[in-house]
C-alpha cells in the first residue's frame, strides 16, 4: 500500500482525503459477513475477547478452504465485487431522498385521481345542469316564437278588420246619400203625384 | 442605535446553539450599541414550560425583557404533527399548525415587537424555525436582520420558510453552506447578506496538564465536546471507534464531555466526564490530540472553531455539509463518510504529529482570519451600516 503522501508546508485536506479513500478502494474487499462485524462488535457495550481456534493459523484448513473458494469463484469476481461492495453512504441517502419523493410523488398522485375523479363527477352533474336548462330555454324559444306568431296574426286580423271597417263605414255614407236621394226623389213624386190628381180631378 | 435580539431562550444556563450565540453577540455588539434581548421565559426547549420568574432583568450588563410561553409544547403531539408534515402531502394550513406545536408559543412577544417597534432600529432574529422568528418576522419585515442558523435538515423544506425567506432585510448565515442552501430553496440571492458566524472567547490560562491531573489522564485521548444524542451522531462515533480499537490496537481513549441522552458503551476507553466548566473545557481540548465532531447537522460548529482556536485539528463527519466545507476551507481537519474511512484519517492523524502541528497552525489561522470577535463584530457593523445607508437613500 502506498503510504499518503502529504506536504506539511500546504497541507491540502482534500488531497488527503482522495488519498485516503483511493487506499480503502485498494484494498481486497472483505464478504458480507466480514463486512458486519466490526459493526456488530462495535455496537455491543463491552466487546468479549473471541476464542481462537488452535489449528486456524493463517495457513490453517479455514484459510485453505478460503483460497480455493476464491479460485473457484475467480470468473464471477466483479459480479462478487458490485454485490459486496458497500453502497455509498452518499448514494444510500440519495436513494432514500428518491425514495422519499416517490413516496410523495405516489400520495400525490393518489390524491389526484381522486380529485380528477370528483372532478368528472362535478363535470358530469354540471353538463347535465346545462343540458337541462338548455332544454328549458329551447321550450322557452319555441313558446316565445309561437307568440311572436300570434302577435303576427293579430296584428294581420285587426289591420284587415280596420280596412273592412273602413270600407263597410264608405259604403254605409254611401248608402246613406243614395237612400237621401231616394228620398228625395219621393218626396218629388209624391208632389208629383199629388199635382196629377189634383189635374185629373179637376 | 437600539438593537433588539429576539432569540427563543436566553440565560448563562443555556451552552450551547443559537442561545449562545444569541447572549455572545448581545454581549460583543453592546459595545457598539443600545442592545436589548427580548426572548421567553422558557429553559427547556422540549417543552418550553416557563422557568424564569421575572419579566426584566440584566444578563452581564444585557438588559432581558422575558414573555410567557402561554402554551407549552406537547413533545407527542409535535412528533406525530412533524411525521405527518414531513411525509404526506399537506396544506400550508398544517405546517402553521406544526409551527404552533413547536412553539415556543408566546404571542405577547410578537404583541410587543408590533406596539414598541418604532423603539428599535433593528430586530435580529436567531432561528428561522421557531415561532418568534416567524410571527417576529411577519410583524416587523421592513426592520428586520435573520441569523437563520439553519441546518440540512427536512424542516428547512417547508413551504412556510420559503416566504420567510423573503422577508428579512439582511441575512446573517453561519456558513458558506448555509448560504448556499437558503439561497437554492428560496432564490432570495438578491437580499443583503454575509457569512459571519460566530466569534469564540478563548480563556487566557489554558492547561492541558491542569485537566490530566484534575480527572486523573493517563495516555492520549481523543475529545467530543456537546450534547451525547444520536442526533448528533454519537452513536456512530461509538461504533467506528470501538471498531478502530479493534483492527489497530491502539491505546488512545475517547473523551466525551457533555450531558447525555444516549446510553454510552460501557468500555475502559470510552470516559464519559460529565458537564464540565468552561475552563475545564479549553484545558481538554488543550490535552486532547484531536476534535471528533460526529454531528450529522450543524450550521456552525462552534466547538470546532474553538478547537481550530487552540491549534487542534479537527475529525468530523462528511454527511455534514458544513464541518466538510469548514475542514476543507480550513485545511485543518480530516473528514470521513464509514467506518473505513474513519478508521484511515484517525490512524493518520495519531501517527503523525508534524500533521497535527501543520493542520493545527491552519486551524489558528482560519480561526484569526473568520471567527475572532473583532472579525465578526465588523461584519456585524458592516451590515448595520449598509442597511442604514440603504435607509437614507429611501429616505
Amino acid at each position: 500500500m502506498v503510504p499518503i503522501q502529504i506536504d506539511y508546508n500546504h497541507i491540502d485536506v482534500s488531497n488527503i482525503m482522495d488519498q485516503i479513500k483511493a487506499q480503502i478502494a485498494e484494498r481486497p474487499k472483505a464478504s458480507p459477513l466480514e463486512l458486519q462485524q466490526p459493526l456488530r462488535e462495535g455496537r455491543s457495550v463491552e466487546p468479549q475477547p473471541q476464542p481462537q481456534p488452535e489449528n486456524e493459523g493463517p495457513a490453517g484448513p479455514r484459510s485453505r478452504a478460503k483460497r480455493i473458494m476464491l479460485k473457484v469463484m475467480k470468473p464471477f469476481a466483479p459480479l462478487i465485487k458490485f454485490l459486496v461492495l458497500p453502497v455509498h453512504e452518499e448514494l444510500r441517502q440519495t436513494i432514500l431522498s428518491l425514495d422519499r419523493t416517490n413516496r410523495r410523488l405516489d400520495s400525490l398522485c393518489a390524491t389526484m385521481e381522486e380529485t380528477q375523479r370528483r372532478l368528472d363527477i362535478a363535470v358530469e352533474d354540471v353538463n347535465q345542469r346545462v343540458n337541462e336548462t338548455n332544454n328549458r330555454v329551447d321550450e322557452a324559444f319555441l313558446q316565445i316564437s309561437r307568440r311572436n306568431d300570434y302577435i303576427k296574426l293579430l296584428h294581420n286580423l285587426s289591420h284587415n278588420i280596420v280596412v273592412e271597417l273602413t270600407k263597410l263605414k264608405i259604403e254605409e255614407e254611401s248608402l246613406k246619400s243614395k237612400a237621401r236621394i231616394m228620398e228625395k226623389d219621393f218626396e218629388f213624386l209624391q208632389k208629383r203625384e199629388k199635382a196629377l190628381e189634383k189635374l185629373a180631378l179637376k | 442605535m437600539k438593537l433588539a435580539l429576539v432569540v427563543q431562550r436566553y440565560g448563562l444556563e443555556i451552552s450551547g446553539g443559537a442561545e449562545l450565540h444569541c447572549r455572545w453577540v448581545a454581549e460583543h455588539m453592546a459595545k457598539h450599541a443600545q442592545v436589548e434581548v427580548l426572548t421567553t421565559k422558557a429553559y427547556d426547549y422540549i417543552t418550553w414550560k416557563n422557568h424564569y420568574p421575572h419579566d426584566r432583568e440584566v444578563i452581564n450588563g444585557i438588559p432581558v425583557r422575558r414573555f410567557p410561553v402561554d402554551k407549552t409544547r406537547n413533545p407527542e403531539r409535535f412528533g406525530r404533527i412533524q411525521n405527518f408534515v414531513l411525509q404526506n402531502e399537506h396544506r400550508e394550513t398544517d405546517e402553521l399548525r406544526w409551527l404552533d406545536e413547536e412553539g415556543p408559543h408566546a404571542p405577547a412577544l410578537i404583541a410587543h415587537l408590533k406596539e414598541h417597534r418604532e423603539e428599535y432600529d433593528y430586530f435580529t432574529f436567531f432561528s428561522y424555525r421557531y415561532y418568534h422568528s416567524y410571527w417576529g418576522l411577519q410583524t416587523v419585515p421592513e426592520k428586520s436582520i435573520l441569523v437563520p442558523t439553519a441546518e440540512h435538515d427536512p424542516v428547512v423544506h417547508l413551504r412556510i420558510f420559503r416566504n420567510l425567506f423573503h422577508l428579512p432585510q439582511a441575512f446573517i448565515y453561519n456558513s458558506v453552506e448555509e448560504r448556499k442552501m437558503i439561497n437554492s430553496l428560496s432564490r432570495n440571492e438578491t437580499i443583503l447578506g454575509d457569512i459571519v458566524g460566530v466569534g469564540s472567547e478563548i480563556p487566557a490560562d489554558i492547561s492541558g496538564e491542569r485537566f490530566r491531573s484534575k480527572y486523573s489522564v493517563v495516555g492520549d485521548y481523543i475529545l467530543y465536546i456537546g450534547r451525547i444524542d444520536e442526533n448528533k451522531g454519537c452513536h456512530k462515533l461509538f461504533e467506528y471507534f470501538l471498531a478502530f480499537k479493534k483492527e489497530t490496537g491502539s491505546p488512545v481513549k475517547l473523551f466525551l464531555a457533555g450531558s447525555t441522552v444516549l446510553k454510552i458503551p460501557s468500555h475502559p476507553d470510552i470516559v464519559y466526564l460529565g458537564f464540565v466548566s468552561e475552563q475545564d473545557k479549553f484545558d481538554a481540548l488543550d490535552g486532547a490530540l484531536l476534535l471528533a465532531m460526529p454531528s450529522f447537522y450543524e450550521s456552525l460548529s462552534m466547538v470546532a472553531v474553538e478547537a481550530w482556536a487552540l491549534g487542534k485539528p479537527v475529525l468530523a463527519n462528511a454527511q455534514c455539509e458544513v464541518l466538510k466545507g469548514q475542514c476543507l476551507r480550513s485545511n485543518a481537519g480530516l473528514f470521513y463518510e464509514s467506518c473505513e474511512e474513519f478508521s484511515e484519517a484517525l490512524k493518520l492523524l495519531l501517527s503523525s504529529e508534524k500533521l497535527r502541528q501543520a493542520m493545527g497552525e491552519n486551524g489558528r489561522q482560519y480561526f484569526g482570519q473568520n471567527y475572532t470577535w473583532e472579525v465578526i463584530e465588523g461584519k456585524y457593523l458592516k451590515i448595520l451600516d449598509q442597511l442604514e445607508a440603504r435607509k437614507r437613500e429611501g429616505a
